[in-house]
C-alpha cells in the first residue's frame, strides 16, 4: 500500500528528524526536501509522509505550529523538539555503528 | 525523561480527545494544502488542472485512508472505538427491551444481593473505629490454662499497667454505668460510661463542642462532677441545643456539669454500644457505688482496657513487653489472696497471661457473635452471582446464534476478531453496569431490613452510614468481574466462529458443537451450585422449626415486662424496697392483671448472673464448675410465667430478712446435686467460707434462661425480700390484654414518683421472638436464595433443551422417517436431560457434603448431613428439571417427519 518497499521502516522517521533538524518546514516542503537530499534514490510516497509526521508529533519528537506562508495561505510547520534532538543524536550513533559494521562485513567478503 | 515527553504528549492527547472537531479540521486543512501545492506544481510542469489534481490524489493514495492513519497515530483509537461500542450497545439494548430487561434484572438481583450483604459485612466486620490511626489500637485480654479468656481487669491492675509500661504510647480504661438522667422535669434512663482521663487523647478524638476530658479531670475519687455527651444523645435529648454545654444535669441524683459533646460519627470502642454520657473514672464511687472499694480492690475485674501501641513497637514486641509487667503485678496480687482460696485456684490464676487482640475495631463483641453467619450469607450471594453469570453466558451464547448474520457481515466488512471481541465485552459491561447500578439501589433499599440481622439493642451505630465509598467500589468491581465472567465465553465463541465464517462455511459456524457442549456444562454447573443452596435452605428451615418447637419452660403469651431502678435516683435501700412493694401492690390491683411479680433477671434477655455455690453434703472435684445461674424473684414469679413448682412451695410473705434464708432450685440443679434424693429441706450456700445456709423450699420446672439453644442449666432462685440491697428490677405482669397495660404501668409509677423512669417496656413474647430474629433472617434469606438459584438453573436447563431440540429437528425427522417411534425420540431427548441433571446432582451433592459443614454450628438439632434436607432438595430439583424439560420434549415427540425434512 502506501509503505515504501525500498525504505526500511524506522528509517523514514530518522530521515524526517534529520531534515527537521536543519530547519522547520511544512509537509509538502518536507516531501520535496526528502527527494532533493536523496537525489531521488529514496522514493517516499507522499501518502506515508503525513501519518509518519503525526506519529512523530505524538511521540513528542517534533512539534507543529500553524504559520502563514506566501500568498495568504497558512500551513502546518513541523520543528524538532529538544526531546527529538536527543533522540536523533542517539539514532545517529546507532546508525554509525550499524553502517560501519555492515561496511566492515562487506570488505571482508571482497578480500 | 518520561516526564519531559508527557509535557508534549499529554496536551496533544487531551486536545485530540476534547477538541476533536478542531483537530479534524486541521488535518483536513493540512492535507488540502498538500494537494493544492502538488496540483500547482503539476500545472507548472505542464499538466492540465484536472490531470494535475488526479496525479496528486494518486500520489497521496486516498485522503480518507491517510486521515485514518493519522488518527491512528494519535494513540486514542481504542477510546474512540470504546465510545462507539457503547453507543452501539445502547442501541441494541433499546432494540430488544425484553431481553435487556431480563438480563439487567437478573444482574440487579445477583449484584444487589451481593452489594447488600457486602455493605453489612463491611460496616460490621471491616470498618475500623472512627478514631485516629485505629490500626495501632490493641485490646488487652487475659487467657489462663483452662483457656477461658477475659477482657476485664481491676483498677489497680490498670493503674500499674498505665504507669509502668514502656510499649504503649497511651492506655485507656472504661466501664459501663447505669444512669437515671434528669433535666428539667423529665427523667429517663441513659447509658453511661466511666472512662479514664486519657480516654479521648488515646483515641485521638476532638470535641464537637466544648472540651473533652484530660487526665486533670480524673485525679481525686468523687471530685470531678463533669460529663461529656455523645452527639446522638445531645440531638435526641436536647435537640442539639448548644447552651447545654456548661449546663447541669442530675445523674442518679448528683448534679453534673456538661463540658463537651463528642463528634457525630464517634460511638466509643464498641460497635454494639450506644453510650449517651461519659464520666471520669474517678466518679466511680458515685455512679457505681457497690461494691464500695471498686477503685482499690484488685479482685474486682470490671474494666476494659484499650491501648495505643508505640509506632516503633511490633505487635509481638508489645505483647511480650506488657505480659512481663502483667505477670509481675499479678504475682504480687496472688500472694495477697486470702488463705481460703484453694491451691488449684491459685495455680489457674498463675497460669494467666496477657494477650493483645487487634483493636482497630475496638471491642468485637457483636462482630464475634454474628461474623460466622454473615460470612455464610455473603458466600451464598457469591454463589448466586456465579449462577447468574453461568445463566447469562448461556443466554448470550444463544443470542450469538441469532446474531450470526450480523457477525458475518461485520467480518466481511473487515472487522478484526479482536475488534469484535472488544465490542462483545463492551456490551456485557454495559449490562453489568446497569445491573450493578440497579443492584446498588436494591441494596440501599433493603439495608434497613438486613439490619435486623444484628440484635435490636446492638444496631444503634449501624442505623445510618452503612453505605460508605467502599460499598460503591465493591458494587463497581463486582459488576466488572461479572461482565468478564458472563461476557468472555460468548465473545470468545464469536472469535472462534469468525474462523469458520472466513472459511465460508455458514453451517459450520451455526452448528458448531463445541459451544453447545459448553452450554450443557454451564447448566450442569448451575444445577451443581443450586443444590447446596437448596439443601442449606432446607437445613435452616428444619433448624428454625426445631427452635420454634422448643418448650422454653415458661408461657410467654400475655406477659408484659418493664424495668425500673429507683436506687439510681438516690433512694435509700429502705425507700427502694418500699417503692417496689407499693408499685407491685398497685399493679396487682390494675384491671385485667392476673398476676404480677418482680425479678432481677429476665429470661432470654441475653445475659445471666452465675454464682459460685457450696452444697451441703456435696464434695466438688478439683476445677468442677460450681456456678449455677441465679435469679432473685418475688412471690408469684413462677405463677406469672406459668412455671410449674414440682415439689415444695413458692416464696411467700413470711420469707424476709428476719426469717431463715430460703431458695428454690430447678429440676436440673436438683438432679445434679441430689440425684434421686428429695432436695426439699437440704441446704446450699453462696459464700464458700461459711456453711451452707440457704434452705431449699421448692423445686421448679426447668426452663431456657439465656437462649433457646442452650442445654438446660442448673438454676436457683432466692427471694427479693431477703436481698439486702435492691438495684434494678423488672416487673413481670400477666394480663388478659397486653396492649393497654404499658400506659397504665407508667401512669401508676408516675403517681408514686414522677422522677423514676420506667424503661425497656416490652412483652415476653417479643423477647422470645427477638431471640430468634437472626435465625429467622438467615432462614428466609437462604430459602429465597435457594429458590432463586433453582429458578435460574431451571431456566438455563429449559433454554439448553429447547435449543437442542430445535437444532435436532432434522435429525429427529430422519429418525422418524426411518421408523423410530415416539418413545425412541422421547428416550433420545430425555437421555440428554437425564445426564445433565444426574451429573449436576452428583456434583452438587459432593459440594454440599463438603461445604455445608460450615453451617453446622448455626443449626439447632439438625446435622449438616440431614437426609431430609438432601432428599427434599433433590426432589425439588428433579421436579423443576422435569418441568423445564416437559415442553421441549413434547415438541420433539410431535415432530412431523415431512415438515422437518423440508425445513432446511
Amino acid at each position: 500500500m502506501s509503505k515504501p518497499s525500498d525504505l526500511v521502516q524506522g528509517t523514514l522517521d530518522f530521515l524526517l528528524l534529520k531534515i527537521l533538524a536543519v530547519e522547520s518546514l511544512h509537509g509538502f516542503a518536507i516531501g520535496r526536501r526528502l527527494q532533493q537530499v536523496s537525489k531521488g534514490d529514496l522514493r517516499v510516497s507522499d501518502g506515508s509522509l503525513y501519518p509518519a509526521l503525526h506519529k512523530l508529533e505524538q511521540k513528542g519528537w517534533i512539534s507543529a505550529l500553524w504559520k502563514p506562508t506566501e500568498n495568504n495561505r497558512r500551513a502546518k510547520f513541523y520543528a524538532l523538539t529538544k526531546l527529538g534532538r536527543k533522540h536523533l543524536t542517539q539514532e545517529s550513533e546507532q546508525w554509525d555503528r550499524l553502517s560501519s559494521a555492515i561496511f566492515a562485513v562487506m570488505k571482508l567478503k571482497e578480500a | 525523561m518520561d516526564f519531559a515527553r508527557w509535557r508534549f504528549t499529554i496536551p496533544l492527547r487531551l486536545r485530540s480527545l476534547f477538541r476533536r472537531s478542531a483537530v479534524e479540521s486541521e488535518l483536513e486543512e493540512e492535507l488540502r494544502d498538500y494537494l493544492e501545492r502538488k496540483t500547482e506544481k503539476g500545472i507548472a510542469g505542464g499538466l492540465s488542472a484536472a490531470e494535475a489534481r488526479r496525479a496528486a490524489l494518486l500520489d497521496l493514495g486516498g485522503i480518507e485512508q491517510r486521515k485514518e492513519e493519522c488518527r491512528d497515530a494519535r494513540g486514542l483509537r481504542w477510546l474512540e472505538e470504546f465510545w462507539q461500542d457503547i453507543r452501539y450497545g445502547v442501541r441494541l439494548l433499546r432494540k430488544q427491551p425484553g431481553f435487556s430487561a431480563v438480563v439487567v434484572l437478573a444482574l440487579a438481583l445477583g449484584l444487589g444481593a451481593n452489594t447488600a450483604l457486602f455493605s453489612l459485612f463491611n460496616s460490621v466486620l471491616l470498618r475500623a473505629l472512627p478514631v485516629r490511626h485505629a490500626e495501632q489500637l490493641v485490646v488487652l485480654s487475659v487467657t489462663d490454662e483452662e483457656d477461658s479468656a477475659a477482657t476485664t481487669f481491676s483498677y489497680p491492675m490498670y493503674r500499674e499497667l498505665r504507669d509502668k509500661n514502656s510499649v504503649f504510647s497511651s492506655i485507656l480504661a472504661q466501664a459501663g454505668a447505669e444512669l437515671n438522667a434528669t433535666y428539667g422535669e423529665k427523667s429517663e434512663k441513659a447509658r453511661g460510661e466511666l472512662v479514664s482521663g486519657n480516654y479521648f487523647e488515646t483515641l485521638g478524638v476532638q470535641p464537637w463542642l466544648g472540651r473533652l476530658f484530660t487526665p486533670a479531670d480524673d485525679r481525686i475519687p468523687g471530685a470531678h462532677p463533669v460529663a461529656v455527651l455523645s452527639y446522638p444523645y445531645w440531638q435526641r435529648r436536647f435537640g442539639g441545643d448548644r447552651s447545654i454545654v456548661g449546663g447541669k444535669l442530675i445523674l442518679n441524683g448528683h448534679p453534673v456539669t456538661v463540658i463537651g459533646i463528642t463528634p457525630p460519627g464517634f460511638y466509643g470502642t464498641d460497635l454494639a454500644e450506644g453510650t449517651d454520657i461519659r464520666l471520669p473514672m474517678m466518679m466511680t464511687p458515685i455512679f457505681r457505688p457497690l461494691p464500695a472499694n471498686r477503685l482499690q480492690n484488685a479482685s474486682h475485674q470490671w474494666l476494659e482496657i484499650i491501648a495505643r501501641r508505640k509506632s516503633t513497637m511490633s505487635p509481638a514486641q508489645a505483647e511480650a513487653g506488657i505480659d512481663v509487667l502483667y505477670r509481675q503485678v499479678h504475682e504480687k496480687q496472688i500472694r495477697e489472696l486470702p488463705a481460703r482460696v484453694s491451691d488449684y485456684q491459685k495455680r489457674v490464676a498463675r497460669s494467666r497471661h496477657l494477650k493483645l487482640l487487634p483493636g482497630s475495631q475496638g471491642l468485637r463483641h457483636l462482630q464475634e457473635q454474628i461474623s460466622h453467619a454473615l460470612l455464610i450469607l455473603f458466600g451464598i450471594t457469591l454463589v448466586i452471582l456465579l449462577i447468574t453469570c453461568a445463566n447469562l453466558a448461556n443466554l448470550f451464547l444463544a443470542r450469538n446464534a441469532a446474531r450470526a448474520q450480523e457477525i458475518a457481515m461485520r467480518l466481511a466488512l473487515g472487522a478484526t476478531r479482536r475488534r469484535l471481541l472488544r465490542q462483545w465485552l463492551t456490551e456485557s459491561l454495559l449490562f453489568a453496569l446497569l445491573g450493578g447500578g440497579l443492584g446498588l439501589l436494591l441494596a440501599i433499599w433493603t439495608q434497613s431490613a438486613l439490619l435486623h440481622f444484628v440484635p435490636a439493642n446492638e444496631r444503634m451505630n449501624l442505623g445510618h452510614a452503612t453505605l460508605d465509598p467502599s460499598v460503591f467500589v465493591f458494587a463497581f468491581a463486582a459488576s466488572l468481574a461479572t461482565a468478564l465472567l458472563f461476557g468472555i465465553v460468548p465473545a470468545l465463541q464469536i472469535s472462534r466462529r469468525s474462523l469458520a465464517a472466513q472459511q465460508g462455511d455458514a453451517r459450520l459456524a451455526q452448528n458448531e458443537m463445541a459451544p453447545h457442549r459448553f452450554r450443557g456444562a454451564l447448566v450442569l454447573l448451575q444445577i451443581a451450585l443450586s443444590l447446596p443452596l437448596l439443601i442449606g435452605a432446607g437445613l435452616f428451615l428444619h433448624s428454625l422449626r426445631n427452635l420454634k418447637t422448643i418448650a422454653p419452660g415458661f408461657d410467654e403469651s400475655q406477659v408484659v415486662l418493664a424495668s425500673l431502678n429507683p436506687a439510681l435516683n438516690g433512694y435509700s435501700p429502705e425507700r427502694t424496697r418500699a417503692l417496689y412493694d407499693e408499685f407491685l401492690g398497685r399493679v396487682r390491683a390494675l384491671p385485667g392483671v392476673r398476676s404480677a411479680a418482680l425479678a432481677v433477671g429476665v429470661v432470654l434477655s441475653g445475659g445471666w448472673d452465675s454464682i459460685t455455690v457450696n452444697v451441703e453434703g456435696y464434695q466438688p472435684r478439683e476445677g468442677e464448675d460450681m456456678n449455677p445461674n441465679a435469679n432473685t424473684v418475688s412471690p408469684d414469679y413462677f405463677a406469672t410465667l406459668r412455671m410449674a413448682i414440682v415439689a415444695g412451695r413458692d416464696f411467700n410473705e413470711h420469707d424476709n430478712l428476719q426469717s431463715g434464708k430460703v431458695g428454690i432450685i430447678n429440676q436440673t440443679m436438683a438432679r445434679y446435686f441430689f440425684g434421686t434424693q428429695n432436695p426439699i429441706g437440704k441446704k446450699f450456700g453462696t459464700d464458700e467460707s461459711a456453711p451452707a445456709d440457704i434452705e431449699i423450699v421448692g423445686v421448679v420446672q426447668d426452663a431456657k434462661y439465656v437462649s433457646l439453644r442452650e442445654k438446660t442449666q442448673r438454676h436457683f432462685y432466692v427471694p427479693i425480700a431477703q436481698e439486702p440491697r435492691l438495684m434494678d428490677l423488672t416487673l413481670h405482669v400477666r394480663t388478659a390484654d397486653a396492649r393497654p397495660i404499658a400506659g397504665m404501668l407508667r401512669q401508676t409509677l408516675q403517681e408514686i414518683d414522677p422522677h423514676v423512669p420506667l424503661y425497656d417496656v416490652t412483652t415476653l413474647a417479643n423477647q422470645l421472638d427477638d431471640s430468634l430474629a437472626g435465625d429467622r433472617l438467615i432462614t428466609w434469606l437462604s430459602t429465597a436464595f435457594g429458590v432463586l438459584a433453582t429458578l435460574l438453573a431451571t431456566i438455563g436447563l429449559y433454554g439448553v433443551i429447547a435449543f437442542s431440540v430445535t437444532q435436532r429437528t432434522r435429525e429427529i425427522g430422519i429418525r422418524m422417517a426411518l421408523g423410530a417411534q415416539r418413545w425412541d425420540v422421547l428416550r433420545l431427548v430425555l437421555r440428554q436431560v437425564a445426564w445433565l441433571v444426574l451429573l449436576g446432582a452428583i456434583l452438587g451433592t459432593a459440594i454440599s457434603l463438603g461445604a455445608l459443614r460450615l453451617v453446622a454450628s448455626l443449626l439447632y438439632d439438625v446435622r449438616a448431613e440431614d437426609p431430609l434436607a438432601f432428599v427434599g432438595a433433590a426432589v425439588i430439583l428433579l421436579t423443576a428439571a422435569a418441568l423445564a424439560a416437559f415442553s421441549p420434549v413434547r415438541r420433539a415427540t410431535l415432530v412431523n417427519p415431512t415438515v422437518a425434512l423440508r425445513y432446511e
